[in-house]
């Protein structure tokens, strides 16, 4: 039985080309309804000629009943043997070889099989020991005594008459031939022969008489010719000469046979009895045939017992045969039931087993995940019912599966594009200057950015620390202060701005706290958010600084010249004056002048301040710059050593060139007078020494700019100050220098540090992007 | 014990059985003596069937029926190492018919389909025996085909028909067979 298992294919865009259809598969024998109808007829028809055949084997001929006929049931026998040991021993191993591969259903369906096949086997054999020994009982009883002894006796009587009427009429042939004148026969003397043997038949003492006349032929060898013959009125006319003629030979020839039985057409039979006329020397010259009829209800009675023990006796001789004929049948009828039976009994367990064999393979299928594995029913009937229904699971598991599948995509989708929004916060929250900290309800911190790390100086890991423990060095305490007093389960944000300096640096920060509250209610931390308005309040005092300057410079400026015209008006009036009145003059006037000038030297540079233009940039060699601008100290500087240390592989920056050189002429300017003046020396007393660096980073795309001297440095908290307006540490000065630095380098979008230089001395650190 | 050790047992005492069971019952060659005369340019056969006239036969012409025995002659020359070569064949049969009505035996002999000679009647057993048994140098071979000074040998088969077969394995139809060699000298 074939499996018929299919998987149904999958919905493919090819699948949908018009394709043509696969013939259907032919259906096996057994399972084919006409086919095994017709196997069924022609059993029947076998049957039925094989039961004819039996009925009829004994009007066969006995070598075609022996010769044909058993042989070829033998043959059949045989066949059908080894067809039943065939498919026995197939199915035997096959059934071995499952229980081996231990299938499903292996040792059920051996048990069914050997079941249904103990069930056929058993009965049909004893069924064949007793239908056999039937047989031969019943061969036997054909051919019981009585029977045997009735016939043979019969045929002793019809034999026993025969040979009495042929002795009689061969005694008459001999008389008549003993009487017959040998001398007349010799020369063929028809009437006085016919003379002679007349009286015997017209008196009734024999039917017919015969005489020929015997001479030798060409070959020496005694010939026959009819002499005479005289036949009685009431003596059947259909007998044949011949066979007097052929018995007449016989005698002649010199047979001992002389006699001969002919039958006769009306129904009797004539006997025939021949003898040799011999002349007196012994010589065959004459031969008389005599017959005689025998009445025809008499012969035939006869005749039918002589057939009657024949054919009991052939029946006896074939009784063999026959019995062999019959036994063969019998087996062959046997074998067919028990190949039928053998064949009916596998179909069926594999009628019953394989459904059932289908459905695990099938359920095993499923169960690897092959949800489109569907069964093919076979049958119509509970089995076929079952398999609808095992299809129909199958199907409902296809549909939830891939309704599964599709939730599962689904959700992937979605943890994916979480995933992305989460590392795009990320990335936001990481890229972003604003500091971010996330604080669970237990105080630990559950998240923070870069920029919150940086901001407050962070390093290692932050992250599931105790908040607390994480702000606990003193610089951060007020963040931890206002992180311990956020008033427990405060909805409304709150924002507050703390200052605190590391590394000589005042950081301010704006800090806003929100409490996290899940929409349950229920709250969940907090966050904290970190806003640099470092930057901020520079600008605020910058932008407050330059609008001081120039209300300063607008005040101031203008009383100035009134002032100083007003002195010189004063110097010319006293010039007449007394010398000690006019020196008194000079001496004043030219005070307030100078001062004059010089408040007009600081106005100019507090609107310089003030009025600095938006810087104009363009992309600029910065080593051609700073040469240029270096080169104004040629020859200006008596110890201090200027030293150019410039990158190799600077790109072109897009600076303002005006201000920037305004700014390293300011920082080298810076760095004279901390070195004390052009021959000026460290504090060591090694000579002075201002190193000017260039420096590319190219991973963050930023030119550096690097003033350092070697002279006495400058202290944590002047640091901060020094780029503030009006903070100098020089006697002299306005104390705007480093503030328009820091402007300039500002509007450039750079930035400028200062920090130790090593061993001894000032740093100024100039980021500008490129 | 195993079904592994079961099968090939099992098989082995079938092919076993069948080898004993369906093997033809062994033919005596001294049931059929046969002598062989080259002559006048022919190979003259005489051979005797003993011992055939059995009650089963005697049963079978006594019934009526026309029981037949046949004798396959065949003139072959020994081949070694391979079958025996087969100059020439011939098949002489006798016919006997008895009348339980007259009590006659009606014998005719045939060779090679042909009667030899009128078909004779007797009521004499022996006679019969005789007619059916015994033939008397027949020339059923020619000399031409021969090899002088070569060896060969007459084999004859003898049937009977009608044959008392048995059912399953009505097989092996020569009941009795004989041999006799001779140098063929021209």
């Amino acid at each position: 039985m074939s499996a018929t298992v299919r998987k149904l294919p999958s919905p493919t865009p090819s699948a949908r080309a018009p394709v043509r259809p696969a013939p259907p598969a032919r259906p096996p024998f057994r399972d084919n309804p006409k086919l095994i109808l017709l196997g069924i007829g022609l059993l029947l028809a076998a049957l039925v000629a094989m039961i004819t055949l039996a009925d009829r084997s004994t009007e066969f001929y006995p070598d075609f009943l022996s010769e044909v006929v058993l042989y070829a049931l033998s043959v059949a026998d045989l066949t059908m043997l080894v067809a039943l040991a065939f498919v026995l021993a197939r199915n035997i191993i096959k059934l071995v070889v499952e229980r081996r591969r231990a299938l499903p259903f292996a040792r059920f369906r051996a048990k069914l099989v050997a079941a249904l096949l103990g069930m056929t086997i058993i009965p049909s054999v004893l069924v064949l020991i007793v239908g056999s020994e039937l047989i031969r009982n019943s061969a036997n009883r054909w051919f019981n005594p009585p029977i045997e002894e009735v016939l043979s006796s019969a045929n002793e009587i019809a034999g026993d008459y025969y040979e009495e009427r042929s002795g009689v009429v061969a005694d008459h042939a001999r008389r008549i031939a003993d009487a017959l004148p040998a001398e007349r026969v010799a020369d063929g003397d028809v009437g006085a022969v016919r003379d002679a043997i007349a009286p015997e038949v017209t008196e009734g003492r024999i039917g017919m008489v015969e005489v020929y006349q015997v001479h030798p032929d060409a070959a020496g060898r005694p010939d026959v010719s009819a002499l005479v013959a005289v036949e009685a009125p009431t003596l059947p006319r259909d007998h044949e000469r011949a066979s007097a003629d052929r018995l007449a030979a016989r005698v002649a020839a010199g047979s001992t046979e002389t006699r001969a039985l002919d039958r006769l057409d009306s129904g009797g039979e004539l006997v025939r009895a021949a003898s040799a006329v011999r002349d007196a020397a012994g010589k065959v010259v004459g031969v008389v045939v005599a017959s005689d009829t025998l009445s025809g209800e008499l012969a035939s009675h006869s005749r039918r017992i002589t057939e009657a023990y024949e054919a009991y006796s052939q029946l006896k001789v074939l009784k063999r045969p026959l019995e062999g004929v019959y036994l063969s049948f019998f087996l062959m009828v046997t074998l067919m039931i028990l190949v039928s039976a053998t064949w009916m009994g596998l179909y069926v367990a594999k009628r019953i087993t394989r459904p059932v064999q289908r459905l695990a393979a099938g359920a095993r299928e499923i169960g690897a995940g092959h949800l489109d594995h569907r069964i093919e029913p076979e049958t119509a009937d509970e089995f076929g019912a079952l398999v609808e229904a095992f299809n129909a699971m199958a199907g409902e598991l296809a549909v939830s599966r891939r309704r599964i599948e599709r939730s599962r995509i689904d959700l992937e989708r979605k943890s994916q594009e979480i995933d992305e929004r989460r590392r795009y916060f990320e990335t936001i929250l990481g890229r972003i200057a604003t500091g971010v900290i996330a604080i669970g309800a237990d105080g630990a911190v559950t998240a923070i950015n870069g920029a919150a790390l940086r901001l407050l100086g962070l390093e290692g890991p932050v992250v599931g620390e105790p908040i607390r423990t994480v702000l606990a060095r003193e610089p951060l305490e007020p963040l931890r202060h206002l992180v311990e007093d956020r008033r427990p389960g405060a909805l409304e944000p709150a924002a507050h701005e703390i200052s605190f300096v590391t590394g000589g640096h005042e950081t301010r920060l704006s800090v806003t706290a929100t409490t996290l509250v899940s929409d349950a209610g229920s709250v969940e931390g907090m966050v904290l958010v970190l806003d640099d308005v470092t930057p901020l309040i520079r600008a605020q005092r910058v932008a407050a600084w330059r609008d001081v300057a120039r209300r300063l410079a607008h005040e101031i400026k203008n009383p100035l010249t009134p002032i100083q015209l007003c002195a010189e008006r004063l110097r010319r009036h006293f010039a007449q004056a007394p010398p000690q009145a006019r020196a008194l003059v000079e001496e004043c006037t030219g005070t307030i002048v100078g001062e004059v000038e010089s408040l007009k030297g600081l106005v100019d540079e507090f609107s310089q301040f003030a009025r600095m233009p938006a810087p104009r940039t363009v992309p600029t060699d910065v080593h051609a710059l700073l040469d240029e601008a270096l080169a104004l100290y040629n020859g200006l500087l008596r110890t201090v050593h200027l030293h150019r240390a410039f990158a190799s592989g600077l790109p072109l920056v897009r600076v303002d060139p005006e201000q920037i050189r305004r700014v390293v002429i300011n920082l080298v300017d810076n760095a004279v007078e901390a070195l004390g003046g052009p021959s000026g020396a460290a504090a060591d007393g090694t000579p002075g020494r201002i190193t000017v660096e260039t420096q590319y980073d190219a991973t963050n795309g930023v030119a550096r700019v690097i003033v350092a001297d070697n002279g006495p440095g400058i202290s944590e908290a002047d640091r901060e100050k020094l780029f503030m307006p009006y903070y100098s540490t020089k006697r002299r000065g306005s104390g705007l220098g480093l503030a328009i630095v820091r402007r300039i380098v500002a509007e450039h979008g750079g930035s400028i540090e200062v920090g130790d230089n090593v061993p001894t001395g000032t740093r100024f650190t100039i980021e500008l992007p490129c | 014990m195993k079904l592994r050790f079961l099968v090939p047992i099992v098989a082995a005492l079938a092919v076993g059985a069948l080898a004993l069971g369906l093997h033809p019952a062994p033919v005596a060659a001294q049931d059929l003596r046969v002598t062989p005369l080259p002559r006048n340019g022919q190979v003259l056969v005489s051979f005797t069937l003993v011992d055939a006239f059995d009650d089963d036969v005697r049963a079978a012409i006594r019934s009526g029926l026309p029981t037949t025995f046949t004798y396959d002659v065949s003139l072959m020359r020994a081949v070694s190492l391979w079958f025996d070569r087969t100059i020439a064949e011939a098949t002489v049969s006798a016919t006997v018919r008895y009348d339980n009505l007259t009590r006659r035996y009606q014998v005719t002999r045939m060779i090679n389909g042909r009667v030899e000679s009128t078909p004779q009647v007797t009521d004499n057993e022996d006679t019969v025996r005789s007619l059916m048994t015994e033939f008397d140098k027949l020339p059923l071979f020619d000399t031409a085909d021969l090899e002088v000074n070569a060896e060969y040998y007459l084999r004859v088969r003898a049937r009977t028909s009608p044959r008392n077969a048995w059912f399953i394995w009505p097989w092996g139809r020569h009941r009795a067979s004989g041999r006799a060699t001779f140098t063929f000298i021209q």
